[in-house]
C-alpha cells in the first residue's frame, strides 16, 4: 500500500489510487477476520493525497418527509467530516426544483424519488439529462390514504374499494408527489392490482406532500399516496386511514436514493465517494434501533420535516395503526442499512421503474432497460464505497421479488414484464 | 389574448406583475397562492400561460398536468428571486418552460413572454411532427400487412391490393391506416 507520495490532484482513474483502494477494502476485511474495528484503517485512507475529495463542501438537497433521514444525520452527526468533506443539507420545496437544481449545478446531489432519476435519464416531462443514482437510501416506509368518508361507505381494501368506484357515478381523484416519481408508481400499481384503472377509472393530481392532509380534509381528493410523516398525520388528525403500507404492495421496495448527475461522479469522484461513505455511515448508524428515537427528534425540527415528533416516531419503529381499528408491529417498517441490502443500487430496481412508466405510457417506446439501467445505478462506485467501509454488498446485481398481485420481478425480462400487465394505458 | 395564470405565494410581491400583464394586454385569468387547488383552478380558467416561482412547491402539481395532458399542453414560465440566471436558463433551454429570473421588471416580459411562447410553440410543433412521422411509419408496416393478406385471400397482385385498399378507404372516408387496421382485424377474426 502506498499512502505519502502519490500527488494530490492524481486523476481517478489512477492506477495505484485503485489498486491502493482495494488494498484498504482488503485490509478492512483482514481486521474484521481478525476481530479489529476498520477505523483506524479508513482514517489513514482520508489522510492519502491521492483520494482527497476535489470539493470539499457539498451541498444536498432533500425534500422534508421521513426518509430524508440519512442526509440530516451525515451532517447533523459530523460523519460528513470524518471523510473529509461538509455537507450542507439544503430544503427544497419541489421535486421538479431538486431535479432541476441538480442539472443547473446548484445542487451537487439529493435525497431524490427513485423513479424521477430514470424520468430525468429519459427526458419526460423535462430535458434529458445523464443522471446517477449513487445508493438506495431507503425501503419501505411509504403508504396510501383514504378519506374517512371511504371508510363510512364500507371501504377498507383494494377490493371494497374497487366495488364502491363500480357502484357510484361520481370522480374519485387520488394524489401522487410526482408524475414519474415513486408515489405514482406505488398508486397506480395498488390500484392496477385492484382491476382499477389509475388512467381511466379515477383522477390523478399531484399534490407536495406537507399539503395532502389539508387538502384531503378540504374534499380535493379520496385518496393519496405519499411517504411519511403525512399518512400517520392524516390518523392523528382524524382526515383518513391507511388503507395499504407500500411495503405491503412490495416488500422492501426502493424509494428514495442518493442521486446526482453522471457529470458530478465523472468531475469530482473522490468527492463523490466521501459523500457515499458519511451517508452510508449515517444509514448504519439510523438503522439501530437505539438511535430512531434521537433521529426523530432531530428530523422532526422546522428545519428538517417540520411535523411533532410523536407522529414521526411511532412508524418510523414500526408502530403501525391503519386508523380504523388494526394495529400491529411491522418488521418491513422503514429500512436504511439492513446489513447491506437496503443501500446496494440494484439493476433490477431501477429498471423497474422504467417499465412502469412504459406501462403507463409515460414512455412511448421500450428503452434499453439493461443498459439504460447499467448506465445509471452506479454500482461499481458503490461496491468502491461499501468495500472501503467493510459493508457486505449483495453478490447478484438483479434481485427477485413477489409483489401484491402475486407476479414475480426479477428482472430477467423487463420488455415482457412491462407489456403483460391487463390493467395498464 | 393570452390567458395568463399567476401564482405566488406572496401575492403581494407580484401584484406590481399582474398589473403590468393586465396593461400590456394580457388576459389574466387567475393570481393565486401556491396552497390554492391548483388543478382545478387549471381546469378552471383554462390558462395557456402560467406564470410559477421557481421555488413553489406547486411545480409538481403544474408538471403533473402537462405530462398527463399531453393533447392539451401549455407554457410555464417560471420566475426567480435570486441570482443565476445564467445557470437555469441552460437548465431549461432543451424544455418548454422559460425562466424569468430577478425582480419582475415590466420591461422585461414582454419579450420574455414572447420568446416563451415562441419556443413553447417551436416545441410543440416538433413534437408534432415526430409523433406524426412515428405514426405514418406504422401505419405503414400496417398497410403492408394488410396488402399481404388481401394478395393471399384474394390472390391479388401487389399494386391491385392497393388500389383496392385505397378506394375502400376513399369510400369510407377513413385513413389508409385505419382501412389496413380493419383489414388485419377481420383477417384474424376469421383465422
Amino acid at each position: 500500500m502506498k499512502f505519502i507520495d502519490e500527488k494530490p490532484e492524481a486523476l481517478p482513474t489512477n492506477p495505484e489510487r485503485r489498486q491502493f483502494l482495494q488494498g484498504a477494502a482488503a485490509a478492512a476485511g483482514a481486521a474484521a477476520v481478525v476481530g479489529m474495528g476498520s477505523l483506524g484503517i479508513q482514517q489513514a485512507a482520508w489522510a492519502a493525497g491521492s483520494d482527497a475529495p476535489e470539493l470539499t463542501e457539498v451541498k444536498i438537497g432533500f425534500i422534508p418527509l421521513t426518509d430524508c433521514a440519512p442526509i440530516a444525520v451525515a451532517s447533523a452527526m459530523g460523519f460528513d467530516k470524518k471523510y473529509g468533506i461538509k455537507i450542507t443539507p439544503s430544503k427544497e420545496a419541489s421535486w421538479a426544483g431538486v431535479r432541476d437544481k441538480l442539472i443547473n449545478g446548484e445542487l451537487h446531489a439529493a435525497h431524490v424519488l427513485y423513479g424521477m432519476m430514470y424520468g430525468a435519464q429519459l427526458g419526460i416531462g423535462g430535458p434529458q439529462k445523464d443522471m446517477n443514482v449513487l445508493m438506495t437510501l431507503n425501503h419501505n416506509g411509504q403508504a396510501i390514504t383514504l378519506a374517512n368518508q371511504l371508510s363510512e361507505k364500507g371501504v377498507k381494501d383494494g377490493p371494497t374499494l374497487k366495488r364502491m368506484l363500480d357502484n357510484e357515478n361520481r370522480d374519485y381523484t387520488f394524489a401522487q408527489t410526482f408524475p414519474t416519481g415513486t408515489h405514482a408508481m406505488w398508486l397506480y400499481y395498488w390500484l392496477g392490482a385492484h382491476g382499477i384503472n389509475p388512467m381511466k377509472d379515477v383522477k390523478t393530481i399531484v399534490v407536495p406532500p406537507p399539503q395532502m392532509v389539508a387538502n384531503m380534509r378540504v374534499g380535493n381528493m379520496d385518496g393519496f399516496c405519499v411517504g411519511e410523516p403525512w399518512n400517520a398525520r392524516a390518523i392523528s388528525d382524524k382526515i383518513g386511514f391507511t388503507v395499504t403500507t407500500t411495503q405491503d404492495i412490495w416488500t422492501d421496495h426502493p424509494e428514495k436514493v442518493l442521486g446526482t448527475t453522471a457529470a458530478f461522479t465523472a468531475k469530482y469522484p473522490n468527492t463523490t465517494r466521501a459523500m457515499m461513505m458519511a451517508v452510508l455511515e449515517a444509514s448504519r448508524y439510523i438503522d439501530a434501533t437505539a438511535n430512531r428515537a434521537a433521529v426523530a427528534k432531530l428530523i422532526s425540527s422546522k428545519s428538517y420535516v417540520n411535523a411533532p415528533e410523536d407522529v414521526i416516531l411511532g412508524r418510523f419503529l414500526g408502530h403501525y395503526d391503519n386508523g380504523i381499528g388494526k394495529k400491529w408491529e411491522d418488521p418491513n417498517y422503514m429500512k436504511f442499512f439492513n446489513d447491506g441490502k437496503t443501500p446496494f443500487p440494484y439493476l433490477s430496481d431501477g429498471m423497474w421503474f422504467m417499465t412502469q412508466h412504459k406501462r403507463w405510457g409515460l414512455l412511448k417506446t421500450d428503452p434499453d432497460y439493461l443498459a439504460v439501467a447499467k448506465k445509471v445505478n452506479r454500482i461499481d462506485l458503490y461496491k468502491e464505497a461499501a468495500g472501503a467501509m467493510g459493508i457486505s454488498v449483495p453478490k447478484d446485481d438483479m434481485r427477485s421479488s413477489k409483489l401484491v398481485d402475486g407476479v414475480v420481478w426479477d428482472g430477467k425480462d423487463p420488455k415482457a414484464y412491462a407489456a403483460s400487465f391487463k390493467v395498464k394505458v | 389574448m393570452l390567458r395568463v395564470m399567476l401564482v405566488d405565494e406572496n401575492q403581494e410581491r407580484s401584484a406590481p406583475l399582474q398589473q403590468y400583464l393586465v396593461e400590456a394586454g394580457y388576459n389574466v385569468v387567475g393570481h393565486l397562492s401556491d396552497t390554492a387547488d391548483l388543478n382545478k383552478a387549471v381546469v378552471q380558467m383554462q390558462p395557456d400561460v402560467i406564470i410559477i416561482d421557481t421555488e413553489s412547491p406547486s411545480r409538481d402539481t403544474l408538471e403533473h398536468i402537462c405530462v398527463v395532458s399531453r393533447d392539451d399542453p401549455r407554457a410555464i414560465v417560471m420566475f426567480a428571486h435570486d441570482g443565476e440566471t445564467e445557470m437555469i436558463r441552460a437548465a431549461t433551454r432543451a424544455g418548454v418552460s422559460a425562466y424569468v429570473v430577478g425582480a419582475l421588471e415590466s420591461a422585461r416580459l414582454k419579450p420574455i413572454m414572447d420568446a416563451a411562447m415562441v419556443r413553447f410553440e417551436e416545441y410543440q410543433a416538433l413534437k408534432n411532427e415526430l409523433e406524426m412521422t412515428a405514426t405514418k411509419l406504422a401505419e405503414r408496416k400496417t398497410i403492408d400487412r394488410a396488402k399481404g393478406i388481401l394478395m393471399k385471400q384474394r390472390g391479388l397482385d401487389e399494386d391491385t391490393a392497393y388500389q383496392s385498399l385505397r378506394k375502400l378507404a376513399m369510400q369510407r372516408g377513413l385513413r389508409m391506416g385505419e382501412i389496413a387496421k380493419q383489414v388485419i382485424q377481420a383477417a384474424e377474426l376469421l383465422a
